[in-house]
């Protein structure tokens, strides 16, 4: 499957070849994201073809390779499917005509390539080459993207063949410098130019196939690709030669020295790959045409040798069972096929003639020798000889080590590989081999149309021999030879005399566990859970945006007439004060801070009272009582006392925090009392009210229908609470806590009367009179104060008494609704009310009303709204006992009682009863 | 003394003991801080109906003017909210203290070293 | 009269007290109901985008009283667009609560679900500012409930911080809300948007500190740095599912940013008060890079996806705070991307934990388990997701904003914090995968408690949704854009709701 789709892409490139050599652009374009220029838009010109070309036909012969290389217990399917997404991506770097899908498949590539490094995931190298490939490469990629959306800017469109014309807006712009930055952060970590080289050696984790083919022949190659598709617009400026052309040069010579002290077969090919990126890098970097047009010959050679070389690798390590030096030798005996492929291939390497290898590096050392490098004139020359003597004697070693020399036994004895191995390599070295005899007829044309596209011109013209007389290439070429035989002579005691480097993989195994370090550290500062940081940091950014929102310097108070304040008014303000300041100062001593806080609940409904808020106070005093009820429950269960906590310095701070806050709310509130209002919604709510409503009690009104919708929600929230709450008190008798609560009730003095009798004949007497009461308030809610929500708070209160008086079990066994019922049918009521205005074509919770006439009773009113209202009570009724019931039950479970049959301990009407 | 100044002075009091209780360590302290905070806001969002004495908005064609009714519905709603609210805190944290034994807002336990 | 409206409201508000007073001992009647109803509810946010899609904006008096006297609901694309990803996400979510049967550990689980999602679409189209407080508590309260779905110490724990935290948030509500109509006398969005623009300067600082105090309450739902501290233990310790659906409520405080700042306070030369100027900015990278940052610190895969949800809020913001147009596109269509992926990742550490046995989610080498394969796929493609890399959604959607964000003069500060953050990310990811599914440690391998199958097609679902959204991402980022232009023109809106101006 996988040959096959390769071997059908390979046709269809090739029958386009014509068009695309003969300088006829192919283009394609299907709109994928307009909004923001990023097009699924391909063209094939000479240089995306020669790429194509390289990827397609390398990829082909690394499947065939793949297939023999691979035992027959791997994961077959996996890697292929991931060989073919990386081609696939690698396709689309070299297709794109849009920078931005170009990015997309230059991150897809750096993603099947962690995939594939991490083949054997299983092996920690695996997993630490795949990682580092990928951060290293994926930053690059980010970095890229950085510099494409520049430069896109620049240019005003994202489509490459628009940015390539733009050279003079490109190079004159102030984003020039950064985007080329940019760009070329992300082309030296993808082609591993110094100081981004050291994932290439770590990538070798990987199997061999996958080194031939991405990590030498084409991933790698996509940094050098990319610098040749943006040559036109980004090279020729003093910063471009600089940065691209250095670092090319310090790469080609580091990485050379480098290759020639690995005792890995592999590890000697990825440096030397990291060795000729750089001089392609560099002779981009030198920005002349000619340069431009070595680069694009080398590129060819280049990934015909190396992956020969890889291939040879692979089928060393697959035969012998080790890719190490000290334990091979002398393998041409055992291994001839090979031994020659390697030969071939590692004579082109070399630059030997009459290999493919010596015509580029020839004239390599022809553009250095009259490149000019801060101001000097042998530097360039001296440093790319060196290089190359540096490639002659690492491919000596490679050639003559394994495969000349004493035989050393290996572990598995070496014998010549199947054919489905040496063939790929084989014709990858005829290729190789043919690029230095027949270099016009082979690759004369091809390399002319793309320099072409590179230099975005007519190419120059370009002598593709070997002999071009005694030139001062050749003579640098000679010395690179001699230089490097000489090496490969003292490798052993050039090794000893190598100084220590620092590893470029440990310096980004220690960042990076730093970085790990640092972030755990920084996480668990600022996130270790406390609570009162969070809410300082809540009240303090809200105080201090609030206060520096009020910029307009206008005065705080308003100039609305005020009232003076009557001298019980007075008295209840100071009473308020007075407790708000006790529960602070007596906050520990609970039940105490609970009395005292009923007491400010009482005084702001006393003020509600005063200030024409009926409803209000009516509302929160039922509420306080509740809601005291429910502390005093849970605080039966919590400690009684609570040891301080905070030292004295946070009580400060809080309370200067609290101050802040305080005089924030205050001097707000105060901005507000003293400023006129606008009255246009009061207005109409008292004067349609009435009318349109059909009550007299405004406030009820917009509860049941002006605003009806709100109550609708806040019924909700109360229901939810309820359902929250029995989840949360249900499993209380369990586990950790259920332990904990019997622990709790040993200790307690146990009441012989717990249900006693003038409790329980009250409570009796008090339910019919809770109910009538009840009713009353809900039915008068409309006009008077009171409503629905009252109602339902007297309720319970009501049947709370019950429950204190007999006792959870029996007054559970005497209700014919259980709570979650009632929350549910509560909901249901109201909403259904509500869905009946919409079953009449009405909006939702539309209401209706009318009179009628009954004897006795009079005119009375029915609305809709009471309908809605009666949905309200039976939800409070249900969400408040649900609450106080279970909290009531839990404590009582505490309490181990038996459960009471009857509805009190000691029944006067119960025979035998009395003691 | 005007009205207006005595609510104004009863929000920030209410606000700042408030503001105070909810960052104490203990799960009972915040909780009597949220009830004040919710007695301030509840005072603060009626104010913004303005402050009127025996008015209340019952609807009387005599009547000779009435108070804002709107604030007194929202703090209603606001009333019930905090109620709930309200109870669901209580219990949690009475649920929390029952599986974890310690009534600290964090969760850490009462020891030598934090008893202080 | 578009009844429509009301039944992202509705539908759940019947359903759920259905599901508690029939079917509350009746799981399996209470699953179809349950998902029937969500499928529902996806069906009619469908017809509401499509009806959104138009341009015209559409209001729904309540109670049919003219705003601002009464609450009205308002359909817009952003609305729309919000309630479909709510229905989306809720449908999915709940799918897998019910395969991996986390409904069954505990009491009303469906009901509170239907609760929940009847808070957020009614936050989502309300066109009240009290009523938002009230959905908000709606959410917040029925997210508490999941929250504490399950229970153990470390939830409860967690919980009262997450309630306490919130219940502060809806005091400064209400405080913002008072404010508010104390200055402008109304409470209907739209009326205030006039009123606001028509402020006395007497009236301007009351107004400024109201919007100040709003934008802080929004930022706390957002999870915005400094007001994030409650995010990544609550969604740490919660069970997946809910802390899956909680992926859409820092949306919430997203979206109400949004409103407001387009709505009632834009930004512009005479502004009286936007939430761009309260460095929301500088937070939003500030929460971007906290975020990222506790992804690598993370020991635990739900804790790496709880961070994952700072880091996307926080991206998301950084677009948004500029409030201009082209950034808010690029943030509208980000926003469904950030909401799916993390949810993926929520859900993925469910099926990890469940798989890995005694290993959990851990982020530590375990023995080899049983469908660690397909497993690891939905990992990796969830991963590209989150970090944002191609080829899905993300990294269009990453790409959309670095665009955008050019017209503001912060954007180097942008792009860096944007770009540095995703390799953190990068790096988080590739470290937790190989951790999880390369790294084996010796030992028995973990047999499975499930065919793989039969739980990942959440997962899968909601893979494929990104996919679909990296797929079309064109007519995406045109319908994100066309929001954009909407919110920019509040005019439609004001007169949707009020009528045309007199």
């Amino acid at each position: 499957m996988a040959l096959a789709g390769t071997t059908t892409a390979l046709a269809v490139l090739l029958s386009l070849a014509p068009a695309a050599l003969g300088g006829q652009v192919t283009q394609a374009s299907i709109a994928w994201v307009p909004a923001l220029d990023l097009n699924a838009s391909l063209f094939l010109d000479p240089l995306g073809f020669l790429f194509a070309g390289l990827i397609l036909g390398i990829g082909l012969l690394v499947m065939i390779y793949a297939r023999s290389y691979l035992g027959r217990c791997e994961d077959w399917g996996r890697f292929f499917v991931v060989l073919l997404l990386f081609q696939g991506a690698m396709l689309g770097i070299v297709l794109s005509n849009n920078v931005l899908l170009l990015v997309v498949f230059w991150e897809l590539t750096s993603l099947t390539s962690f995939l594939l490094i991490g083949y054997w995931g299983e092996r920690a190298e695996s997993r630490r080459g795949a990682r580092m490939a990928l951060v290293v490469t994926g930053a690059g990629g980010l970095s890229l993207l950085g510099g494409l959306l520049m430069l896109g800017s620049i240019a005003g469109s994202y489509e490459l063949t628009e940015i390539l014309g733009q050279r003079e807006a490109i190079q004159a712009s102030p984003l020039y410098l950064p985007s080329l930055l940019l760009i070329l952060g992300g082309c030296f970590t993808k082609s591993a130019q110094f100081p981004f080289h050291f994932w290439l050696p770590q990538a070798m984790a990987a199997p061999t196939p996958v080194s031939a083919y991405l990590h030498s022949a084409t991933m790698v190659k996509a940094g050098v690709f990319l610098l040749a598709r943006l040559w036109p617009v980004l090279a020729g400026t003093e910063e471009w030669f600089v940065i691209v052309a250095s670092a090319g040069l310090v790469t080609m010579v580091l990485g050379a020295a480098v290759a020639l002290f690995q005792d890995d077969l592999k590890g000697l090919l990825a440096y030397s790959t990291v060795s000729h990126l750089g001089l392609l890098t560099m002779l981009l970097g030198f920005g002349t045409p000619e340069a431009a047009i070595v680069a694009v010959l080398h590129i060819i050679n280049h990934a015909a040798f190396k992956a020969a070389l890889f291939m040879n690798a692979g089928i060393v390590d697959h035969e012998t069972g080790t890719r190490n030096f000290r334990h091979l030798g002398g393998l041409m005996g055992l291994m001839p096929i090979a031994g020659m492929l390697a030969l071939l291939a590692g004579a082109s390497m070399a630059g030997l003639p009459p290999f493919g290898g010596f015509l580029s590096k020839e004239l390599m050392l022809e553009e250095a020798a009259h490149t000019v490098w801060g101001g000097s004139d042998w530097v360039v020359p001296a440093l790319a000889t060196l290089g190359a003597a540096l490639s002659v004697a690492y491919s000596l070693r490679y050639v003559g080590h394994v495969y000349f020399g004493p035989q050393v036994s290996t572990p598995k004895p070496a014998h010549d590989a199947p054919l489905g191995l040496w063939g790929p390599s084989a014709v990858l070295v005829a290729v190789a081999v043919l690029a230095g005899i027949i270099p016009q007829t082979l690759l004369g044309s091809l390399v002319s149309a793309v320099a072409g596209a590179v230099t975005g011109g007519p190419a120059p013209y370009l002598s593709l021999k070997l002999w071009h007389g005694v030139t001062p290439a050749l003579l640098l070429s000679l010395l690179a030879v001699g230089l490097g035989l000489m090496a490969f002579g003292a490798v052993g005691a050039l090794s000893r005399l190598r100084p220590p480097l620092p590893e470029a993989r440990r310096i980004f195994d220690a960042t990076l566990d730093g970085a790990v370090r640092g972030s755990r550290q920084l996480t668990q500062a600022i996130h270790a859970p406390s609570l009162q940081r969070t809410l300082a940091a809540l009240f303090a950014v809200a105080v201090a945006l609030a206060a520096a929102a009020w910029t307009g310097g206008e005065p705080v108070t308003g100039g609305r007439a005020q009232i003076s304040a009557s001298f019980p008014a007075v008295v209840v303000w100071l009473a308020l004060l007075a407790a708000t300041t006790a529960v602070v100062a007596l906050h520990r001593q609970r039940f105490l801070a609970l009395v005292l806080i009923s007491v400010v609940g009482l005084g702001v409904s006393l003020g509600f009272v005063h200030l024409s808020a009926p409803d209000l106070a009516l509302t929160q005093i039922s509420v306080e009582v509740v809601t005291i009820l429910l502390m005093l429950l849970a605080l039966n269960l919590l400690p009684k006392d609570s040891p301080p906590l905070d030292q004295a310095p946070r009580r400060w701070k809080d309370a200067a925090l609290a101050l802040a806050g305080g005089g924030a709310a205050g001097l707000g509130a105060w901005a507000i009392l003293t400023r006129g209002a606008d009255t246009a919604l009061p207005d109409y709510y008292w004067a349609n009210a009435y009318p349109g409503g059909g009550g007299t009690n405004v406030v009820n009104v917009i509860l049941v229908d002006f605003r009806g919708f709100d109550t609708f929600g806040e019924i909700i929230v109360l229901g939810i609470a309820g359902l929250a709450i029995f989840a949360l008190l249900d499993t209380t008798a369990r586990g950790a806590a259920g332990r904990r609560l019997a622990r709790w009730a040993e200790g307690l003095p146990q009441s012989p009367e717990r249900h006693p009798m003038m409790l329980v004949v009250a409570s009796r007497l008090m339910l019919p009179l809770a109910i009538v009461v009840g009713i009353f308030l809900f039915l008068r809610g409309h006009n008077s104060p009171g409503g629905g929500f009252i109602a339902g708070l007297v309720f319970s209160i009501a049947l709370l008494v019950q429950y204190m008086a007999s006792g959870w079990d029996w007054t559970q066994q005497r209700r014919r609704l259980p709570d979650y019922a009632l929350i549910g049918s509560g909901i249901l009521a109201a909403a259904l009310t509500g869905l009946g205005a919409v079953l009449l074509g009405l909006p939702f919770l539309t209401t209706g009303f009318d009179y009628f006439t009954l004897p006795v009773v009079g005119e009375f009113e029915l609305a809709t709204a009471m309908l809605f209202d009666t949905g309200v009570a039976l939800t409070v009724v249900g969400a408040v006992l649900m609450a106080l019931a279970q909290l009531a039950r839990a404590a009582q479970r505490a309490e181990q009682e038996p459960t009471n049959r009857e509805p009190m301990d000691i029944d006067p009407s119960r025979e035998g009863a009395a003691p | 003394m005007s009205l207006e100044f005595l609510v104004a002075s009863a929000v920030a009091a209410l606000t700042a003991a408030g503001i105070y209780l909810t960052l104490r360590a203990r799960t009972f302290s915040v909780v009597l801080g949220l009830a004040m905070l919710s007695y301030a806001v509840n005072v603060f969002l009626f104010a913004t109906g303005r402050l009127s004495v025996d008015r209340p908005p019952i609807f009387d064609k005599a009547a000779e003017g009435y108070t804002d009714p709107l604030p007194q519905a929202l703090v209603l709603t606001a009333i019930v909210i905090s109620f709930g609210m309200t109870a669901l805190v209580v219990v949690l944290s009475l649920r929390s203290y029952l599986e974890t034994g310690t009534d600290q807002v964090d969760g850490r336990r009462d020891g030598p070293e934090d008893g202080a | 009269m578009n009844h429509l409206l009301i039944a992202p409201i509705l539908l759940p508000a019947l359903m759920a007290p259905i599901l508690l007073l029939a079917l509350r001992f009746r799981l399996g009647a209470a699953r179809a109901v349950s998902l029937l109803s969500t499928a529902a509810l996806l069906g009619f946010a469908l017809v509401l985008v499509a009806q959104a899609a138009t341009g015209r904006v559409e209001s729904y008096a309540l109670g049919d009283w003219p705003a601002p006297f009464g609450i009205v609901l308002v359909l817009d694309r952003l609305s729309a667009l919000m309630v479909c990803l709510t229905a989306l996400l809720a449908m999915l979510v709940l799918w897998h609560a019910v395969a991996t049967g986390l409904d069954k550990r505990g009491w009303h689980f469906h009901p509170l679900f239907q609760f929940q999602l009847l808070g957020l679409n009614g936050a989502f189209l309300t066109g009240d500012l009290f009523n938002l407080f009230v959905f908000f508590e709606v959410l917040l309260i029925a997210s508490y409930g999941l929250m504490l779905h399950g229970q153990g110490p470390a939830r409860l724990k967690a919980g009262i911080h997450y309630v306490v935290v919130n219940l502060v948030g809806s005091t400064l509500f209400l405080i913002a809300l008072g404010l508010l109509y104390g200055s402008t006398g109304t409470l209907n969005m739209a009326d205030m948007a006039e009123r606001v623009a028509a402020a006395t300067p007497d009236d301007r600082g009351l107004i400024a500190a109201g919007a100040a105090v709003l934008t802080v309450v929004f930022a706390l739902k957002a999870a915005v740095v400094p007001l994030h501290l409650w995010l990544p233990v609550t969604y740490a310790s919660t069970s997946a599912p809910a802390a899956a659906l909680f992926a859409i409520l820092t949306k919430v405080g997203v979206y109400a940013l949004v409103r407001s700042g387009t709505l009632i306070f834009p930004d512009g030369p005479d502004a009286v008060s936007s939430p761009a100027a309260y460095g929301l900015l500088p937070a939003a990278l500030l929460t971007v890079v906290v975020g990222f940052v506790g992804m690598l610190a993370s020991h635990h895969l739900r804790e790496m996806a709880a961070y994952a949800v700072l880091g996307s809020t926080g991206t998301l913001l950084a677009s948004a705070a500029l409030f201009e147009p082209m950034p808010l596109a690029a943030t509208l269509y980000y926003l469904p991307h950030s909401t799916f992926s993390t949810a993926a990742l929520f859900l993925l550490a469910d099926l990890v934990a469940r798989r890995r046995a005694g290993y959990g989610d851990a982020l530590a080498a375990g023995p080899s388990f049983a469908g660690a394969g397909g497993l690891g796929i939905l990992f990796f493609l969830a991963a590209l997701a989150a970090a944002g890399l191609p080829p899905l959604s993300g990294f269009v959607g990453k790409l959309l904003i670095l665009d955008a964000v050019r017209v503001s003069p912060a954007w180097p500060w942008i792009w860096g914090t944007i770009l540095m953050t995703t390799l953190i990310g990068v790096l988080a990811l590739a470290r937790a995968g190989s951790v999880l599914f390369w790294n084996r440690r010796d030992g028995e391998p973990i047999a499975s408690p499930e065919p793989l199958g039969r739980v990942a097609g959440p997962v899968a679902g909601l893979l494929l949704a990104l996919a679909a959204l990296t797929l079309f991402a064109g007519p995406a980022a045109d319908y994100a854009r066309a929001t954009a232009d909407q919110l920019a023109r509040p005019m439609s809106y004001v007169e949707a709701v009020l009528g045309p101006g007199e």
